[in-house]
């Protein structure tokens, strides 16, 4: 996953993840994409559209 | 290895007031929060109750009190208003918090009690060994394992803590509420006691809000269902404040993102060993998003009901579901009425909307409540009187 500068890191994508994938630190996001089924539900709920695969 | 009786993961008000009162009941507890520091950056509009402080026993203090509600004004598309203020009686007058000063003030006071705090260690995985759990953490930089008795898992809307133990935490998306808000000065509000609301299609799923802080400052935000809208948040706040006559000369100072989740509570908040609170249980109210007081409360509990299994030496589900049952007691009711509601409100076009704001005008409220607005919804439309008309 391709995190854009302009993400605030709030968590919102780590909160809708199904598989509970994405770890917030206070300025980075950890995604575990080996496990990732690219439902894409994280890039969705950007709501400043941050994320890009 | 650090060893605590209680770890309470995420020091927001929720699971500041649970490590206060666990404190308080006698237990050794440790708050941790990954942040640099407490409260920042915000993640809402930052309105609370007067009569939910009051509950929970906290004081309102100016430095974190900024500024005090009077009212309601609620706006249809078409510009309609519906006043809710002057004399009626106010059961939900409350205040606009800075959140940054009370979410480190509520932190201190758990650290008055007797919690100890560690900021910037943030939680990576946990295990259960024997009859505790066993937190991984990073803390600047080093790894540390907290053993604890109980832990308290209120940590927002990402809600890991949750769902690592078993539990059914995590929110659909169409249960998450995107949202957006700008600090902003220079609005020109009516009354900058009074809360507004804008529905419609300026915010699927959702609304926009104007939450005064001061004579022109205002949180200007909104949150939307995703599924619902053809944008971005970010983008509809930035259509908002460009056409709305309150906000168009206004100067933004700040930008604050993040999930609210809308859905109502998980089913089972407590499992052998450990509590949910707050955004992570889904401790919300579904129609205004607001749950400040709500994951307090809730907080409140899980902090007592802790501390008396601790004294107890019984951390089993068994001992700890006087948690889920006092938060179901307090809110499930509630809420499922309020999830009908949600789904009325977001059944209506924008001529609807128009059409009830219409019909509003000659209705004269007893209180300025939700209650008493559904109440009186379900006087002036038959679609509410159909859909709502056995709840309220």
């Amino acid at each position: 996953m391709i995190v854009k500068d302009w993400c605030m890191y709030c968590g919102e994508c780590a909160g809708v993840c199904p598989k509970n994938l994405i770890l917030l630190k206070e300025t980075d996001l950890i995604f575990d994409d080996s496990k990732c089924r690219e439902c894409d539900i994280c890039i969705g709920v950007c709501p400043v559209n941050a994320l890009e695969r | 290895m650090i060893e605590t009786d209680i770890l309470v993961v995420g020091a927001g008000p929720a699971g500041s007031i649970a490590a206060k009162h666990a404190a308080l009941g006698g237990a050794d507890v440790l708050l941790i929060d990954k942040k640099s520091e407490i409260g920042s950056p915000k993640r809402c509009a930052e309105g609370v109750s007067k009569e939910g402080l009051n509950f929970l026993g906290i004081e309102p203090q100016l430095i974190w009190a900024v500024n005090e509600i009077e009212g309601i004004r609620l706006i249809a598309p078409d510009g309609t208003d519906v006043w809710l203020n002057d004399e009626i009686k106010l059961p939900e007058a409350g205040y606009i918090l800075e959140r940054k000063v009370f979410d480190k003030h509520m932190a201190m006071d758990a650290g008055r009690a007797g919690a100890k705090i560690k900021i910037k260690t943030l939680a990576n995985a946990l295990k259960k060994e024997g009859d505790s759990y066993i937190v991984n953490c990073e803390s600047m930089g080093e790894e540390l394992d907290i053993k604890a008795k109980i832990l308290i898992g209120a940590d927002g809307p990402e809600s890991h803590i949750g769902r690592w133990a078993g539990l059914k935490t995590g929110t659909k998306p169409k249960d998450m509420e995107s949202g957006v808000q700008f600090e902003m000065c220079n609005v020109k509000m009516e009354d900058p006691t009074v809360l507004e609301f804008y529905f419609g299609s300026v915010a699927p799923g959702g609304y926009v809000w104007i939450f005064p802080k001061g004579e022109d400052v205002a949180n200007v935000g909104l949150g939307i269902i995703q599924s619902k809208a053809d944008k971005t948040a970010y983008e509809y706040l930035v259509d908002f404040v460009k056409t709305c006559p309150a906000t168009k000369d206004g100067k933004i100072v700040e930008l604050n993102v993040g999930g609210d989740p809308v859905g109502g509570m998980i089913k089972d908040l407590s499992d052998d060993n450990i509590l949910i609170v707050g955004d992570a249980a889904g401790q919300v109210h579904p129609l205004t998003g607001g749950g400040i007081i709500n994951g307090m409360t809730c907080g409140m509990f899980a902090g007592e009901i802790a501390a008396k299994s601790i004294k107890k030496g019984d951390y089993s589900k068994k001992h700890l579901s006087e948690y889920d049952k006092r938060c179901k007691d307090l809110l499930e009711d509630k809420m499922k009425k309020y999830l009908k509601v949600r789904d009325y409100l977001e059944s209506l076009s924008d001529d609807e909307l128009n059409s009830v704001a219409a019909a509003f005008q000659n209705v004269e409220f007893k209180e300025i409540s939700t209650a008493e607005l559904v109440k009186k919804l379900v006087k002036v439309s038959p679609k509410a009187l159909l859909k709502l008309g056995k709840l309220f």
